[in-house]
């Protein structure tokens, strides 16, 4: 056992005998030893199911959201990505600090393990298991940016090479030729919604795609519904994602969905910045889209 | 059946034109419906259909009287189609495909005393067999009908409510709304409530009921202390539906299909389903 | 014995192709699917030495998104033009017996039980199943447990054992008996060895399971199981005997056409009723729904098990919710807890 894993255990005990939080969220051990699940611990002596290893990938924040009604006190560990998914929420008042006993990990990086999973069943599809996830490769903000309680050692960013690389290679392209990359990616997605429902931006209690008065988006799986589905879903997140990734890690079909996102952060940087989403808590921040002011930009209307 | 019903294909509607459109409530208007061919399909009491308006969408709905020559939907206007229905004129043709469902149990009802419980929208498949009822008045004992709603306003047929069914022999209507109200001074109470105040004697009685899923659940608990036997207990269900025919997966509870195997279930049959409705 | 060279497959699948639509498992890139074979697609792309496709072929009988009749309107008046529901010849070629037996599945759910589904029924009736005889399982494949028997595809109208350069080439109906007559000039004939049963990593125990479930409908186990999954629709998709729909209008001016297209019992929206009752409110009420559908309700209703134990949902689940463990615990947990 890791000394992480054996930290993670002691801690998240500490907090269930105290009564000090009525639930922790954390990782378990699947059945692979690629797979680490998220777990929600409610008794002391379970705490021994814990762990933290290299396939502790999921954002745990966005579980909040299924608590946000009630008034239990959460413990949660979170990695750095996790951590500003906790700030989202906060600033978007989905969740009081007073609920939260934050646990920040700095992340070493993390594998992927639907990646060892599909790469291991004899599957045809993306088996991306060479070393980090492809989302911790593209990472700026390894350590907790939130945090009651702080384990693991400082990481440096995981990025190499320049972290907008990919989107000036989109933006480089003639119409036609994006016009045909996006129409490559979005025609097989299958419209499943696990992109929208594991991220924490995405927090709405009615989600437009769930709206039928009108009904925006059409439920057809064709290319002009899919394109629709992904313009709308990349704008609502403008400004407010916190680039855990999980979006693209999630997506069953491999569409470069940070690649979308990763263009809006670049963009509502240029435009309304120097922004970056959730690095830090303060009292009424709101991020950029949600504010107007009378000297924002408006040339990209 | 009529040569526009589509009978090889049970998701394909056949196209009928509404005749007549009576305004019930603020919110319930009934489409009399028919075809040149008379009406499109038989149905019995209980059974649903259907309804569309081509362009904007289709929704199951109970039929709420088989006339002679047309079909009657009771309809309240909730959501996108229903609003659209509703302002629709007479003479547009809409299409509908059915009938679904088992339907209430109209044989086993003879002989026995009925008993009627409805709430809001809900008389409008109790109407179905109350009316089959009285066009077959000899083969039943007598009829008490209760039926409470919002207001004075959200009661729903109201010239068979106040005059025609109390008209009928040996039969009660009590009639309750929710909140005190100007102008009225029958009783005012929720169902279940008035239903215990009634207290009417299960004895060689059948009692049939809908309404709003809490409602039914809470009438009941007062069927059961009133001394009803689940075999003496009738309800008619309502979940989303999409396909009718027991295919789409949406409408069930537990292995069984409202759109198929119900929407009418006894008290036997309900409480072996899990209360997921 | 009748055989099939492997390198003829491509012969095979051009001189099927002049008949019907073709469906072999495919590589995409990103995923990989039952795909139709065509001049566009080359020999490296075909999937068969894989274990299986990311994406069943259940698409094949039930399209994710199906134009069902277009329509009419002028004024008041309103006409239905033209029903879809037909279809030519087609063939699967190359479906492991996890995905032939959800074809079976699904022809009780579409085709019994008081109306038949004429959409469905369209493209069932033209549909011949070649099979595929699968002697080496992966890690989360489990259809022995689930009652398949990975060497016989049931359901299949032929099926193929590799043996090595060649498939052996076994018609096991008359519509399979009646494809081998038309495709004699490329098959051999001697006698091959069928692969032996295969070993299997994941098991689960099965027995008394429906019955079980039956009583656990109130368990709070489902809560905990529940706990981890976000209700997102992969598994359902993935899923090849999945097969709930939503049925959907698109109208532009006067014209419209009615379409189906593949809905989720994970997604609230399924059950939400335009008045506002929802009775699978909860993340849990949904997620037990699932698996109380695929292993209870299915059962109760048409006597089989509405999972065949492909893996799909197991491998790709982002938050690792995972059928054999949900069983397992479920066969755990004492019923009468409350």
């Amino acid at each position: 056992m890791s000394e992480l894993t054996a930290r993670v255990r002691e801690i998240a005990k500490r907090l269930l005998d105290n009564q000090q939080v009525d639930v922790v969220f954390g990782w378990e051990k699947g059945t692979e030893p690629f797979s680490s699940t998220p777990v929600f611990i409610r008794r002391p002596e379970e705490a021994e199911r814990l762990v933290f290893d290299e396939f502790c990938i999921h954002n745990l924040s966005t579980y909040l959201l299924d608590y946000r009604d009630g008034s239990e006190k959460i413990g949660i560990f979170v990695k750095g990505c996790d951590s500003r998914g906790v700030v989202r929420l906060l600033e978007d008042e989905q969740f009081t600090r007073e609920r939260l006993y934050i646990i920040g990990i700095g992340c070493p990086g993390m594998k992927d393990p639907v990646a060892h999973a599909l790469a291991a069943s004899g599957l045809d599809g993306n088996q991306d298991t060479a070393g980090l996830s492809a989302k911790c490769r593209q990472c700026v903000h390894p350590n907790p940016v939130l945090y009651d309680e702080l384990l693991g050692v400082q990481q440096e960013p995981h990025l190499r090479g320049e972290r907008f690389a990919e989107v000036k290679q989109i933006e480089a392209m003639s119409t036609a030729e994006r016009y045909q990359f996006f129409a490559d990616i979005f025609s097989r997605c299958i419209r499943c919604y696990a992109c929208r429902n594991i991220c924490v931006a995405c927090n709405c209690r009615r989600c437009i795609f769930e709206e039928t008065r009108p009904q925006w988006v059409g439920r057809e799986t064709n290319l002009a519904d899919n394109m629709m589905y992904h313009v709308i879903r990349t704008m609502h997140v403008a400004g407010r994602c916190v680039e855990c990734g999980e979006c693209e890690r999630a997506c069953p079909v491999g569409i470069p969905l940070m690649l979308l996102n990763r263009k809006l952060i670049k963009d509502v940087n240029q435009l309304f910045g120097p922004y970056e989403a959730a690095l830090s808590l303060e009292e009424g921040a709101k991020p950029p889209l949600s504010r107007y002011r009378t000297d924002d930009p408006d040339n990209f209307l | 059946m009529s040569d526009n019903c589509n009978c090889q294909n049970p998701l394909v509607p056949s196209i009928v034109k509404v005749v007549d459109i009576i305004e019930e409530t603020p919110d319930v208007k009934t489409f009399y419906v028919t075809s040149d061919n008379g009406i499109p399909f038989k149905v019995m009491p209980g059974q649903l259909a259907m309804v569309s308006l081509l362009p904007v969408g289709e929704g199951m709905f109970s039929v709420s009287w088989q006339a002679d020559d047309h079909l009657e939907f009771a309809i309240r206007r909730v959501g996108v189609l229903t609003d659209a229905l509703h302002d629709i004129e007479i003479g547009q043709e809409i299409g509908v495909r059915g009938p679904y469902g088992n339907g209430f149990p109209v044989e086993k009802c003879e002989g026995k005393n009925m008993l009627f419980i409805g709430g809001g929208i809900g008389l409008a498949p109790l109407r179905s067999l109350i009316k089959y009822c009285f066009k077959h008045r000899e083969k039943y004992g007598s009829i008490k009908i209760l039926y409470g709603a919002r207001s004075v306003a959200d009661l729903c047929f109201k010239q068979e409510l106040f005059e025609e069914w109390p008209a009928q022999p040996d039969t009660q209507v009590f009639t309750t709304i929710d909140r005190p109200e100007e102008g009225w001074n029958g009783k005012v109470a929720f169902v279940p409530t008035y239903l215990e105040e009634i207290s009417p004697s299960p004895e060689n009685t059948i009692a049939v009921i809908c309404g709003p899923p809490i409602m039914i659940k809470l009438v009941l608990q007062s069927m059961e202390k009133m001394g009803f036997s689940d075999e003496q207990v009738i309800t008619t269900l309502e979940m989303r539906m999409k396909c009718g025919i027991g295919k789409c997966g949406r409408c069930n509870i537990g292995s069984e299909y409202i759109c198929l195997d119900g929407p009418v279930f006894d008290l036997v049959q309900l409480k072996k389903l899990p209360p997921e409705w | 014995m009748k055989t099939l060279a492997k390198t003829k497959i491509e012969a095979v699948l051009n001189q099927l192709a002049e008949k019907a639509e073709v469906y072999v498992p495919l590589k995409q890139g990103a995923i990989s699917s039952f795909g139709v074979w065509s001049a566009a697609v080359s020999g490296e792309n075909l999937a068969l030495e894989s274990l299986n496709t990311l994406m069943s072929p259940k698409s094949v009988v039930l399209p994710q998104t199906e134009k069902m009749y277009t329509f009419a309107t002028s004024g008041q008046q309103a006409e239905v033009k033209e029903v879809c529901a037909d279809s030519g010849e087609r063939v699967i070629f190359g479906a492991r017996a996890c995905d032939t037996k959800s074809l079976n599945v699904l022809d009780e759910v579409f085709l019994t039980r008081g109306y038949e589904d004429a959409f469905y029924k369209a493209r069932r009736e033209k549909l011949t199943v070649i099979g595929r005889a699968c002697a080496q399982p992966g890690p989360h494949c489990f259809c022995s447990s689930m009652g398949v028997d990975p060497l016989e595809p049931a359901g299949a109208d032929v099926i193929l054992y590799d043996a090595g350069e060649e498939f052996g080439w076994e018609p096991v109906t008359e519509r399979g008996q009646a494809l081998t007559n038309q495709l004699n000039e490329f098959l051999g004939d001697r006698e091959l060895p069928k692969p032996s049963a295969a070993e299997f990593r994941t098991r689960v125990d099965i027995e008394g399971l429906p019955e079980k479930l039956n009583r656990m409908f109130a368990h709070p186990v489902w809560e905990e199981l529940a706990a981890k999954c976000m209700n997102c629709g992969i598994c359902t998709y993935l899923c090849p005997g999945c097969y709930c729909f939503d049925i959907q209008v698109k109208t532009r001016g006067q014209e419209g056409y009615r379409f189906r297209c593949w809905d989720s019992c994970m997604y609230p929206e399924y059950t939400q009723m335009a008045g506002g009752h929802n009775p699978r409110q909860s993340k849990h009420e949904r997620f037990r729904n699932r698996f109380l559908h695929k292993l209870e309700f299915i059962h109760e209703r048409y006597g089989t098990l509405g999972c065949t134990g492909c893996g799909r949902c197991v491998v790709m689940c982002p938050n690792g919710v995972n059928i054999v463990s949900i069983i397992n615990r479920l066969r755990e947990v004492d019923v009468d807890v409350r």
